[in-house]
């Protein structure tokens, strides 16, 4: 609780500190419309056209739905390998046996290209939801697997020895000692996996469904609409964005304290 | 001898010469910023007062004059005021510039202000040989230390004062028609050095001040102005400064603006200290709203180029004139103008006053673009307005100017 409010407390400081990420996007869409004036509206359309764009697929042109359907399969996916990566890690690391046997198997999985498990989903369980939200698992679930294995594998024996030595309470133990550091294991390999799952989730759409921002990226191609394209792909790291820096990064900058 | 140099503002008096000199000219800033104010209030009522078509034209090119004086004839009093006082008080062994050297300077100073008002007559050359070697001068007495310096601290400084001076010999060979380029275009090019200018000295100016402060209220926390912050803004608004230049009017204009609106504000994330808020203490406000009311500006000149209003951009210049020159003229004139008068800072009601009224008269005069039928209203009350602060100065520092140091040191 007390943690909840730090975050609460120092977020306007953490927002302001964003000014200086904004302007390297500023200098970078300035890039981009300089791109534009050499090359063209078909080759890179017109920043400025791009959001215009964008504010009107998203309140005339349905966009708004399609984009919900397509987060709410990147979280799911999301969720379910956080969920059982981070538990399944954890307890591999436990045992030095388990640890071992498993290390092989999520080298396969990680090598395992995703574009062949969308092939292999679409066979099991045919055209929709259940196809990309695999896909989105199976290539997040190594990621988080791999840090909550290291997490456990590092813990310090020297710390639980000197907290066995005061007689520290268990659940204490478990708050103050290896909470914070398998967390601080943990929690990024969850920010690569969500950043994972939003880029698999639009290349599983494309291929596999006909609704999604990953459908509706397949149309623009069709049409040869660059504006649209730019438009898809401007939502999705849009909405990857706010997530990851309005809700992970707070999180982790109070979690992470005691390194400082 | 120690205890002179526990009271900030006072190291440079190890070094001061010896002799009798007057008040009046112990140090460069005393006789500039007595006049300044007054030149300041004067010319920009006359402005007021011609734009408005009160009053009749008395030069060809009055828009020329308008931009020219307020940068060239303003700025550059106040820059030479404020680093004629700092360059002593940096570098050890750097006797201060007094006497006679600070009537010459004074006298060259006025002498190129009469000039430029009376260009039609005298002739462009006339106004160029009395008007540039002033910086030129400064410069030849200050380049030394600085760029002798082993860590080299100022350089950035040094730099931006020299391509300001190559800007104004830029602006009279395009006005003497050596040069073909659009005159107003190079004022544009100098306003945006100028801004540079500001963001490096801000930067030395809030570490100093502020930390000043902390220490006053025996806070114990330090402020860093961290310079890859300003780094990142210098680059924003010199990459906006040379696009207008080379591609005015594009599109691009308009990303930049918002890159350099957001990088300034980043800049702000120094205030946030752990120990204490600092944002609304006197003296504090004023530093931190100057890097606002820069950033309001580009902000509003980025947004203006987007939206294909190009015609209210030269209104939303002047958050940089009106709001940054002017608040930061009259923040250096006070500080300056207290501590190396032997004074501390104090909290000032008429100040206070002073920077509402800028801040006021900014608004007025920048937003005219929103309420164009009140245009020749605005343009006039801007002015009165911006005017009363430069006046306050005057009536509040003359005595402190004209008179020995409070704390009886020489200088």
């Amino acid at each position: 609780m007390n943690a909840f409010f730090n975050i609460i407390k120092s977020f306007p400081r953490y927002l302001w500190s964003g000014w200086g990420a904004i302007a390297s996007i500023f200098l970078f869409i300035a890039l981009w419309e300089f791109g534009h004036q050499i090359y063209g509206d078909l080759i890179l359309p017109a920043p400025k056209e791009t959001f215009l764009r964008l504010v009107n697929m998203l309140l005339h042109e349905g966009m708004w739905q399609e984009m919900q359907i397509t987060i709410r399969r990147a979280l799911w996916g999301f969720f379910i390998s956080a969920l059982l990566g981070s538990a399944l890690g954890l307890l591999a690391g436990l045992f030095a046996t388990a640890s071992m046997m498993s290390r092989p198997i999520v080298t396969i999985l990680m090598g395992m290209p995703p574009i062949a498990w969308i092939v292999l989903a679409m066979i099991w369980f045919g055209m929709g939801d259940t196809t990309v939200i695999f896909t989105v698992v199976v290539a997040s679930f190594p990621i988080v697997f791999i840090g909550a294995l290291q997490g456990t594998r590092t813990l310090e024996n020297n710390l639980k020895e000197m907290a066995d030595s005061f007689q520290t309470p268990a659940l204490m133990k478990i708050t103050d000692i290896y909470f914070p550091h398998v967390f601080s294991y943990v929690f990024p390999a969850w920010i690569a996996a969500l950043g994972m799952s939003w880029k698999i989730v639009v290349m599983a759409e494309l291929l596999s469904t006909s609704d999604g921002l990953g459908a509706a990226l397949a149309v623009t191609r069709g049409q040869l609409d660059t504006a649209g394209a730019l438009a898809l792909v401007m939502m999705l790291v849009g909405s990857l964005l706010l997530i990851e820096y309005l809700l992970m990064e707070p999180i982790k900058r109070e979690v992470e304290q005691w390194r400082d | 001898m120690t205890s002179k140099h526990n009271k900030s503002g006072t190291k440079h008096y190890d070094a001061y010469p010896e002799g009798e000199v007057s008040p009046l000219l112990a140090y460069a800033f005393r006789p500039l910023f007595i006049l300044l104010p007054a030149y300041i209030a004067l010319s920009i009522l006359v402005w007021g007062l011609v734009w408005s078509g009160q009053l009749p034209l008395f030069t060809e090119n009055i828009l020329a004059w308008h931009i020219y004086e307020m940068m060239f004839g303003v700025a550059s009093a106040g820059i030479i005021g404020f680093i004629l006082t700092a360059v002593p008080e940096l570098y050890d062994d750097v006797k201060p510039v007094v006497g006679k050297t600070v009537l010459a300077i004074t006298a060259l100073w006025l002498v190129g202000r009469i000039a430029f008002w009376m260009i039609d007559w005298l002739g462009v050359y006339v106004v160029a040989l009395t008007n540039l070697p002033l910086l030129i001068w400064v410069t030849a007495l200050v380049a030394k230390p600085i760029f002798l310096d082993p860590l080299r601290r100022n350089i950035s400084l040094a730099l931006t004062f020299i391509s300001i001076i190559l800007i104004q010999a830029w602006f009279f060979a395009a006005m003497a028609g050596w040069v073909d380029t659009d005159f107003i275009k190079i004022l544009k090019v100098a306003l945006g050095a100028f801004m540079v200018l500001e963001l490096l000295a801000l930067r030395r100016i809030n570490t100093e001040a502020i930390n000043e402060w902390l220490e006053q209220h025996h806070i114990d926390d330090t402020f860093i102005a961290r310079p890859p912050r300003y780094n990142i803004a210098i680059l924003c608004v010199t990459l906006f400064t040379i696009v207008e230049f080379i591609i005015p009017d594009n599109a691009i204009l308009g990303w930049l603006g918002l890159a350099a609106a957001a990088a300034i504000l980043n800049t702000l994330n120094d205030f946030f200290i752990d120990e204490a808020t600092i944002f609304f203490r006197s003296y504090i406000l004023p530093l931190f709203l100057i890097l606002i009311l820069m950033a309001l500006g580009y902000g509003f000149m980025g947004f203006a180029y987007l939206s294909d209003n190009i015609h209210s951009i030269t209104h939303f210049r002047h958050f940089l004139t009106t709001g940054v020159f002017g608040l930061s003229f009259l923040m250096v004139m006070v500080i300056v103008g207290t501590i190396h008068t032997g004074r501390s800072l104090q909290t000032n009601r008429w100040i206070d006053f002073s920077v509402i009224l800028i801040i006021i008269a900014t608004l007025l005069r920048s937003l005219i673009p929103f309420v164009p039928e009140y245009t020749t209203w605005f343009y006039l009350s801007s002015s009165i307005i911006w005017a009363i602060p430069f006046i306050i100065y005057l009536i509040l520092f003359y005595p402190f100017l004209s008179q020995p140091r409070a704390d009886g040191l020489l200088g």
